[in-house]
């Protein structure tokens, strides 16, 4: 009985605390993008309705955010899965990018292979997160076995794809000679996932990728041990982890879902490789990523609803440069804002409660 | 391509990786581990380029540049010495926040013309007679950023090794407790160092602009901030050896860009990964030689 009300307390406590973390760097962020406005010389209070209703008012700008929800969701835990161990994936980029490319790149060779839909699509859906996984396995094998820091090998490694996706949508066997940027040939129809009332299919996967994250950290093995090098990595050393596979494994799994992601921005949205693909806003769904994931403190439980809140600030966004001539890249500056000023509030709460 | 058009071109980006790698150094020997040098360089390389282009001046660029970078490294201290975050949580979110502030600022003070707007060019060195000299030339006959990155790698490396602040300054990185007791103001230093650092990255990304393109364009860093956070590592921190990555990159980057144009049957674009794959090798290959000053990445508290 009194443990339950200790718990009650605790649970009002963390309410509160999180309730004045997001709301006190919200309101910061608001103040800032105000300023920015007037300083621009337009009316605050219609573009900052802008910023928040485009996604509720029509369902165009409805479909938009999912559109941009979904893929974010991938490169979020892409970041989030190895935060949980203190290591810094800052490559869902390149493992989206590769994931997608691949998958482009068998689709492309299956073209007269003529494979029907329901063997197409899981197959090519395997190549992503297998490229995905593989890629960011490079980066968590270089931490594990070379000791060399993540953010290095996961940034050189964004390069590295982006090259490579240039690469393959140049090159003579995949381009399409009518097109005069990097884009390939379109994918078999076979290989295309559709849309319900213009919601792509790819968020039943977002969902089941949520639904295996949650399995994952909460109910197996490797989620017990994961969460026990987070919390104390030489005490979880003591008791026998293997370490150095938790590392990799955790950069395995973040790829493999950045690679999913990728797949299904390639065979869902654009339905052939497009340079660049990976992007939204004219900015890195990686790096929208990485400011969830910091958003979210590392606890992938609340990332599918960061990323929603994160698109709608980014469908606003497009939406305030496309009627009022806003710069995008003033809403990437607050966002950057409250992802500094939420990591600071919380930090100091956390070690004022103590 | 002969050899002194080579090095001459190979000094121009050393320029950039040992300013960037010598700041990263110079934060890293108090302890203050400086992963957003990307974002200060965007920061500056648009707000050094708007200064310099506005004024008419290529002095007050590369200032501007370097205020930009000041503003940035305070940020980074102030929190990780008050709030205790993270540092590189910290640093990550400055590099977006510097990456996001720098198209920002271009596009609400130039926004898009028909013209691509450059900026006054950065006055040359002429050294007479040694300018003449083929190889040695190449290294002399450069602007007043280069020989800014010589003397300052040189100042850097004359601190730490020969004076008494430049030891002390050492003792901080390795142990803060122990120079603190011997009345050695750890937080202020750190504050110094990291400051100083992030300046010369500022003046690193002014450079992009103003000394390299003379015209911004988005991305201009393309990743070599993070480079040079790979360039202070396997220098072990030290200024003489951060200075001869720097120059080993810039010329797998000239090598890369060379070669791209001049092969047929690889594609470019293999090419162009080569630094950034090279960094990676590089680094397997020095990690036994590699040292850490062991307070990096922590938060200094007296208790």
């Amino acid at each position: 009985m009194k443990e339950q009300k200790k718990d009650k307390s605790q649970f009002l406590t963390n309410f509160l605390r999180g309730l004045m973390v997001y709301g006190v760097s919200i309101f910061l962020a608001f103040v800032i993008i105000s300023f920015f406005i007037a300083l621009l010389g337009y009316n605050v209070p219609r573009a900052l309705q802008t910023l928040i209703t485009t996604s509720f008012r029509s369902t165009f700008g409805f479909q938009e955010t999912i559109k941009k929800t979904i893929p974010l969701i991938f490169t979020t835990y892409a970041f989030t899965i190895p935060f949980m161990i203190r290591f810094f994936n800052i490559g869902g980029w390149g493992q989206m990018l590769f994931g997608g490319t691949m998958t482009a790149v068998v689709g492309l060779l299956l073209v007269n292979v003529a494979l029907p839909s329901y063997m197409m699509i899981p197959l090519l859906l395997i190549v992503g997160i297998l490229s995905g996984g593989f890629f960011a396995l490079i980066a968590g094998f270089l931490k594990a076995k070379h000791n060399i820091n993540p953010i290095i090998s996961t940034i050189m490694l964004n390069f590295v794809a982006y090259l490579f996706v240039n690469f393959i949508a140049t090159a003579p066997l995949f381009k399409d000679p009518l097109e005069g940027h990097p884009i390939t040939k379109p994918l078999p129809d076979s290989a295309m996932l559709g849309f319900f009332k213009g919601i792509p299919y790819s968020i039943f996967l977002a969902i089941i990728a949520i639904i295996f994250v949650f399995i994952i950290l909460k109910k197996t093995k490797l989620g017990y041990e994961i969460t026990s090098v987070g919390y104390n990595p030489s005490a979880a050393q003591t008791y026998g982890i293997n370490f150095q596979k938790t590392i990799m494994l955790t950069f395995l799994i973040g790829g493999a879902l950045a690679g999913l992601g990728g797949s299904l921005e390639v065979i869902n949205i654009h339905g052939k490789l497009i340079e660049g693909f990976a992007k939204t806003s004219g900015a890195q769904y990686g790096i929208f990523g990485i400011l969830t994931g910091l958003v979210v403190a590392g606890n992938p439980l609340a990332v599918p609803i960061s990323a929603f809140l994160i698109s709608v600030l980014l469908v606003g966004a497009d939406s305030l440069q496309r009627t009022m001539q806003i710069p995008v890249e003033m809403v990437f500056f607050s966002q950057a804002i409250i992802v500094l000023s939420i990591v600071t509030i919380r930090e100091k709460l956390s070690r004022g409660g103590k | 391509m002969d050899i002194t058009t080579f090095i001459s071109q190979t000094i121009v980006y050393t320029t950039v990786y040992a300013l960037v790698s010598l700041g990263i150094v110079i934060g890293g020997r108090t302890g203050i581990f400086n992963i957003s040098g990307e974002g200060i360089m965007l920061a500056a390389a648009s707000s050094g380029f708007i200064i310099s282009y506005l004024t008419e001046n290529w002095f007050f660029g590369y200032l501007a540049g370097a205020l930009v970078g000041c503003i940035i490294g305070f940020i980074l201290v102030f929190i990780h010495e008050n709030f205790k975050v993270n540092q590189f949580i910290i640093g990550i979110s400055l590099v977006l926040l510097g990456s996001a502030f720098s198209d920002l600022l271009y596009k609400m003070v130039i926004g898009a013309r028909l013209f691509v707007p450059m900026a006054p060019p950065t006055p040359e060195v002429n050294i007479p007679l040694l300018s003449k000299i083929p190889i040695i030339s190449g290294f002399l006959n450069q602007d007043v950023i280069v020989f800014f990155m010589y003397v300052m790698t040189l100042l850097a490396w004359w601190f730490y090794y020969k004076t008494k602040i430049g030891l002390e300054t050492r003792a901080i990185g390795e142990n803060p407790k122990a120079t603190d007791v011997v009345g050695v103001k750890v937080i202020r230093r750190r504050y110094l160092a990291t400051i100083t650092g992030s300046a010369l990255i500022g003046v690193a990304g002014a450079y992009l602009t103003l000394g390299i393109t003379g015209a911004y364009s988005p991305d201009i860093s393309a990743g070599r901030g993070f480079m040079a956070v790979g360039i202070a590592i396997f220098a072990s921190w030290k200024p003489q050896r951060a200075i001869i990555g720097a120059f080993l990159f810039a010329a797998i980057e000239v090598i890369s860009f060379k070669l791209q144009i001049i092969s047929h049957n690889i594609p470019f674009q293999f090419f162009l990964m080569l630094p950034f794959i090279s960094v990676l090798i590089v680094m397997v290959l020095l990690k036994k030689q590699v040292e850490f000053p062991a307070s990096l990445g922590k938060p200094y508290s007296r208790e």
